[in-house]
C-alpha cells in the first residue's frame, strides 16, 4: 500500500475519533442526539458564532458523523442530524479493545483468587 | 454519553489491597502471553519498576526493555492510572489505562478503562498495512500489529 493511499483512505474509526476529540464537536453531537437541529440553533446552544461553529460542522460532516439536509418543506433551511454508522463502527472497535482487556482481567482474576482468595492456602478465614 | 472509552469490569474474591498487589507486583504472572498480548516474544517479562522519578510498567523481551508507560497515579487498594503505549507509537504518543479497585461485599470490583485514542495523530504508523477493508478499519490503529501477524499467519496456511 502506498503512502498516498494511506493518507487518502483514513480508516473510518480514526476519522470518528478525531472528530470526537474536540469538546465543541462532542457538544454538537450530544445536542444532535436529541434530534436534528439547524446550524444556527446548534451555535446558539453551544454559545458560539455560526462562523466559529462552521469549521467544526465541516469536520463532523467529513467524518460522516453528521449529515446536512434541506427540509422538505423549505429547501433553504438546512438541518443537521446524526448518522448511525460511524457510531456503530466506534462501538465495534471498542468491543475489540474490551475483549482484549476482558481476557486480561479474566486471567488476573484467576491469579488473584488462586493465590489470595478464600479457597487458596493463603486466603484468610472469614 | 458518547462512549469513547473501552471499559471492562470484573469481580475478584480478594480484598482491594490484595487485588492491587496481584495486579501490579504479579503482573507478569497473569498478563497473558502470545503476540496479541505481548510484543516481547516468548521470553517477555512484565514488571513495574521505580526509577527515581516514579514507577513505570516495563516489558523485557527479545529486543530489550520497552516502556509501556509511566504510572500517573499509584494508590494501593484504590486506583492505578497508567500511560499505555504500543511499540508502534511515537515517543510522545500514549493512551491511558485506569484501574479502580472498589470494595464490594467480601471482594473487590475491578473497573478498567482504556481511553485517549483520539490523541493519536492521523498519519499514525500503526495504520501501516491497513488496506481499508471494513474489518481492519474497524479494528483501527490499536490492532495494526495483530492484524499484520494474523495476515502473515493466514498467508502461510493458504
Amino acid at each position: 500500500m502506498t503512502r498516498a493511499r494511506v493518507q487518502n483512505a483514513l480508516p473510518p474509526i480514526e476519522a470518528t475519533l478525531l472528530a470526537l476529540a474536540d469538546p465543541t464537536r462532542r457538544g454538537a453531537v450530544e445536542l444532535l442526539r436529541l434530534g436534528p437541529l439547524r446550524a444556527g440553533e446548534l451555535a446558539g446552544a453551544l454559545n458560539m458564532s455560526k462562523s466559529a461553529l462552521s469549521r467544526h460542522l465541516r469536520v463532523l460532516r467529513e467524518s460522516g458523523l453528521v449529515r446536512e439536509e434541506s427540509m422538505p418543506e423549505d429547501a433553504r433551511v438546512h438541518v443537521y442530524s446524526l448518522q448511525r454508522k460511524p457510531f456503530d463502527s466506534l462501538r465495534c472497535w471498542l468491543d475489540e479493545v474490551e475483549s482484549y482487556w476482558a481476557l486480561q482481567l479474566e486471567s488476573f482474576k484467576r491469579q488473584a483468587e488462586r493465590t489470595r482468595g478464600p479457597k487458596s492456602k493463603r486466603g484468610r478465614p472469614e | 454519553m458518547i462512549s469513547e472509552v473501552a471499559r471492562v469490569i470484573t469481580y475478584v474474591e480478594v480484598s482491594p489491597l490484595d487485588a492491587f498487589e496481584v495486579f501490579t507486583a504479579e503482573v507478569d504472572l497473569w498478563w497473558r502471553r502470545g503476540p496479541r498480548f505481548r510484543g516481547g516474544g516468548p521470553e517477555s517479562e512484565l514488571y513495574f519498576e521505580h526509577d527515581g522519578r516514579g514507577r513505570r510498567l516495563l516489558e523485557r523481551g527479545h529486543e530489550g526493555v520497552f516502556e509501556i508507560g509511566r504510572v500517573q497515579v499509584w494508590e494501593p487498594g484504590k486506583r492505578l492510572l497508567l500511560e499505555y503505549r504500543l511499540r508502534n507509537f511515537a515517543t510522545d504518543e500514549r493512551t491511558e489505562v485506569e484501574v479502580r479497585f472498589e470494595e464490594q461485599g467480601k471482594g473487590t470490583r475491578v473497573v478498567l478503562e482504556h481511553r485517549g485514542w483520539e490523541a493519536l495523530r492521523p498519519e499514525h504508523p500503526a495504520r501501516h498495512g491497513l488496506t481499508g477493508e471494513s474489518f481492519s478499519g474497524m479494528i483501527g490503529l490499536h490492532w495494526g500489529d495483530l492484524i499484520t501477524a494474523f495476515r502473515q499467519h493466514a498467508r502461510k496456511r493458504s
